[in-house]
């Protein structure tokens, strides 16, 4: 009977359950997607040179996993919420606590393994989306990289039935501890936070403290290795909560204080909205913050990766070399977008290839600069025939050389004058070299291109040695962008996380304020100043994460610049986090329009 | 005397429920009175009889189908939008029987609203504030926040922060409904306090024949219309008592 009674009271609040279920659903879904990632060895090791890589995911791991335990605790105390009252009455009405307390333990229960399996189907759906979608974007290379993957699935299983049954204890315990009248009663009971001064600035200090170990840590990466990274991981989640708990009590109560501000308009009430649930705030505030560094952190190296891959390229003098070419490869050269294009003669003896000087002098080459220090891609300078036999041999040569098929690049480059060429034996080869307006708009076409002149001259596919932009991307492009897959994917499941953290937050609390926007409808207040009312409450909850996150970030990036993953991690900062920024004050809008028709519909 | 324009003057107000093409309801049929400034009117009826519907017409929470309303001579049916929302801010002090206070202010936050949503600055905010807490006798409990204090303060406070911006006239929906007969007696004292003292012009729905004999004046409701009209005069509160029952005995039979 009490079963049945349960379940209608599931029934009558649909709505909210479908909250919460979507919510545990979204959690389990993300932390699946970083699994087929994080468990999945043969990925790590074959998309990553750095050994670190595994321990990386391992923590990475933990993090998630602390982060998703603090989001089921909270959506278990909104679950508890919702059917305190219920109980309450059951109580009332003659109720066993023990019976009770069965019945919320099977009820936590069901509801967790149901939106875990959910959660596993979400998640090998959005894993293969985001996959394949990123391999295509990309023209990534993530091999062993598999949607449905068993190990994540089984550590998502185990590790989300744990939380589940932990979840369900603890309600048992405080449906049974907890007085009638408290459960009741139990949604109209403010909480009231005293500021200790002492307490706040020891928690300041100690937080910040906290979080300096952790910036100094992630810098001394190189040195303290894997351990670097623990202390970063705890000192950084436990400094930022410590941060917000006692910096965003602190400033609320001095903005309080401040009556010149709180008594203008509704500021007095987005105040005392966000008193009321401050310790709820407190720890969402945290969550969100580090799955903010998160996010914006992948979604960074992942870009900054896919800049090295162009750094790399465009290094490169020529994006196009022609040996020989046909009519037919000739035909397929023109539709590529040509900015500049040169042709060379070049005769091929048993050790030595022949070029004439002054077509050189006609037709500038590029040749490598001498290399100096700090510095990080090779770079070249046009260069005259007569400029030729002044400077270091070795450089021309060299540079020459790489524009050759691979069985001429080992012989030695004579620079010879129009008659002498003439009379050479062998037969006259041309070499054309061609200059794209843009490689990248045009890659399609340069690989097809490159390709036919490989099969022309019989040059084995395999081979990435060469000196053209092509080459140049082929190599990074299979060095780096098992990296640059990782951030974007990773990225974008840490800002699904968020959003999904935001989203549930937020519509949890919309019933109970529903009520009380309608009251102060009630007592004229106008709408636009309701509206004002939940976009500042809306965007404290976006603000100060985003204003912390990007801190963490910024010290972050030490870890890479610092083992020299990514040695110019700072420059051009400005464009991830400008996406990032945008996508997160879009999700800001759309969030606050959300709210606003939930709570202020008539 | 000089006959001054009504604070209420509700003229022929017609509301029905229900689209043209669906079963309609009449829950209002041509109803018109009056309130005088300083007036302590109470409206009385059983469940059912149209007092509620009314009442949210008169606050602007709802519209009537037909008919004008005035308070303070401004025609209240067509305002819309923050007109609205500044006419109940200014003209209107409303008390709900659920009190309907915010329970994450302090009493003196939530009594301090109305005049904040008018941006009074904190400075003048104060003694307003002050002065209506003394008068309901809550200046005790300013600092408290609602679910630490009972019924009957909440009820006060809420009375406070409906006058404390001397709004033309207090409504009142039930708002002894959920008080003890102690409170609720002490709250209904205040009131007639309020009106005699301070000529506040008193609107009160009401189902409880005692709340009612406070009022100088009782319109009954009945089926959307209004039935009868009874006047206290010069008796004694507990011979009006006496007569609402009477007419109240009429009524239900």
């Amino acid at each position: 009977m009490l079963f049945k009674l349960s379940l209608t009271g599931i029934k009558s609040r649909f709505k909210d359950y479908l909250v919460l279920f979507s919510g545990l659903v979204m959690a389990a879904a993300i932390f699946y997607m970083f699994e087929t990632l994080a468990t999945n060895h043969s990925f790590i090791k074959a998309n990553s040179t750095l050994a670190l890589a595994p321990f990386i995911f391992q923590f990475g791991s933990i993090l998630l996993a602390i982060i998703t335990f603090v989001y089921i605790l909270y959506a278990n105390s909104f679950l508890l919420s919702m059917r305190k009252r219920d109980y309450g009455l059951f109580m009332m009405l003659g109720a066993k606590s023990g019976k009770l307390g069965q019945l919320i333990f099977i009820e936590t229960l069901a509801i967790g393994v149901l939106s875990l399996l959910m959660g596993v189907i979400v998640g090998i759906g959005l894993t293969t989306l985001v996959g394949q979608l990123l391999i295509q974007r990309l023209d990534a290379t993530a091999l062993h990289f598999s949607a449905f993957y068993g190990p994540a699935l089984v550590v998502t299983v185990l590790f989300f039935l744990v939380l589940f049954i932990v979840a369900a204890l603890m309600n048992q315990r405080v449906l049974r501890k907890t007085p009638v009248l408290a459960l009741l009663k139990s949604t109209a009971q403010p909480a009231h936070v005293q500021v200790r001064p002492a307490k706040t600035v020891s928690q300041v200090i100690f937080g910040l403290v906290s979080l300096a170990i952790g910036y100094v840590a992630m810098h001394q990466i190189g040195t303290l290795q894997m351990l670097g990274i623990a202390i970063a991981l705890v000192t950084i989640v436990v400094g930022t909560y410590l941060v917000f708990n006692s910096l965003f009590t602190w400033l609320l109560t001095r903005l309080k204080r401040h009556t010149a501000f709180a008594s203008r308009g509704l500021n007095n009430f987005t105040l005392a909205q966000l008193n009321f649930r401050i310790f709820d705030y407190n720890r969402m505030l945290a969550l969100v913050t580090l799955l903010f560094a998160l996010a914006l952190g992948a979604i960074t190296t992942g870009m900054g990766f896919q800049k090295n891959i162009k750094l790399f390229t465009e290094s490169a003098p020529y994006d196009v070399v022609l040996h020989d070419p046909t009519a037919s490869i000739k035909q397929a050269a023109t539709k590529i977008d040509i900015k500049k294009q040169n042709h060379y003669m070049y005769k091929v003896g048993a050790n030595t290839v022949y070029f004439s000087r002054d077509q050189f002098d006609q037709q500038p080459v590029y040749v490598q600069k001498p290399w100096r220090k700090n510095q990080t891609t090779t770079k070249y300078q046009l260069t005259y025939g007569r400029e030729m036999n002044q400077q270091n041999p070795l450089l021309w040569q060299q540079s020459l050389q790489e524009l050759l098929l691979p069985r001429d690049s080992q012989k030695t480059i004579k620079l010879v004058d129009q008659a002498t060429f003439a009379q050479t034996s062998g037969r006259t080869q041309q070499l054309t070299t061609i200059v794209a307006r843009d490689f990248f708009a045009e890659l399609p076409t340069i690989k097809r291109v490159t390709q036919l002149d490989q099969r022309h001259n019989k040059v084995a596919t395999s081979y990435d040695m060469g000196s053209t932009k092509y080459d140049a991307y082929q190599m990074m492009n299979g060095l780096l962008s098992g990296f640059e897959f990782m951030g974007f994917f990773l990225g974008v499941a840490f800002l699904a996380m968020l959003a999904s953290c935001l989203m549930f937050k937020i519509l949890s609390g919309a019933a109970s304020d529903r009520t009380r926007y309608r009251m102060l409808d009630k007592i004229g207040t106008r709408q636009r100043l309701l509206r004002g009312a939940i976009a500042k409450e809306i965007g404290v909850l976006f603000l100060l994460p985003g204003v912390v996150g990007v801190i963490h970030v910024l010290f972050g990036l030490q870890m890479f610049t610092t083992t020299g993953l990514l040695p110019h991690a700072y420059h051009d900062l400005w464009l991830p986090f400008l996406i990032f920024l945008v996508l997160y004050s879009l999700y800001y809008l759309l969030t606050v329009k959300l709210y606003q028709n939930i709570v202020l519909k008539k | 005397m000089i006959a001054k324009a009504p604070i209420v003057a509700v003229d022929a107000v017609r509301k029905v429920y229900g689209q043209a093409n669906e079963q309609q309801y009449e829950a209002l049929h041509d109803v018109s009175f009056q309130v005088q400034a300083g007036e302590f009117v109470g409206i009385m009826g059983a469940s059912g009889s149209g007092k509620t519907t009314l009442l949210n017409i008169l606050s602007t929470l709802d519209q009537p189908t037909s008919g004008s309303v005035k308070i303070n001579q401004q025609e209240i049916t067509q305002l819309r939008g923050n007109q609205l929302a500044d006419f109940r801010a200014k003209e209107i002090g409303f008390i709900f029987q659920d009190f309907n206070l915010l329970e994450n202010m302090t009493a003196y936050e939530n009594i301090a609203l109305p005049l904040s949503l008018q941006n009074v600055s904190a400075k003048k905010a104060r003694p307003l504030i002050e002065k209506i807490a003394v008068t309901l006798g809550i200046d005790k409990i300013l600092n408290k926040y609602p679910t630490e204090i009972s019924g009957g303060q909440k009820q006060r406070v809420a009375a406070a922060r409906a006058l404390v911006h001397e709004p033309s006239i207090l409504m009142g929906d039930e708002p002894t409904g959920a008080l003890d007969s102690k409170s609720a007696k002490s709250l209904l004292d205040t009131m007639t306090t309020l009106n005699q003292q301070q000529q506040v012009s008193i609107l009160l729905v009401t189902h409880d024949p005692f709340s009612a004999s406070y009022c100088q004046r009782i319109l009954f409701i009945k089926d959307g219309q209004i039935g009868q009209e009874l006047k206290r005069g010069d008796r004694s509160k507990a011979a009006f008592y006496q007569d609402i029952l009477g007419v109240l005995g009429r009524t239900e039979q």
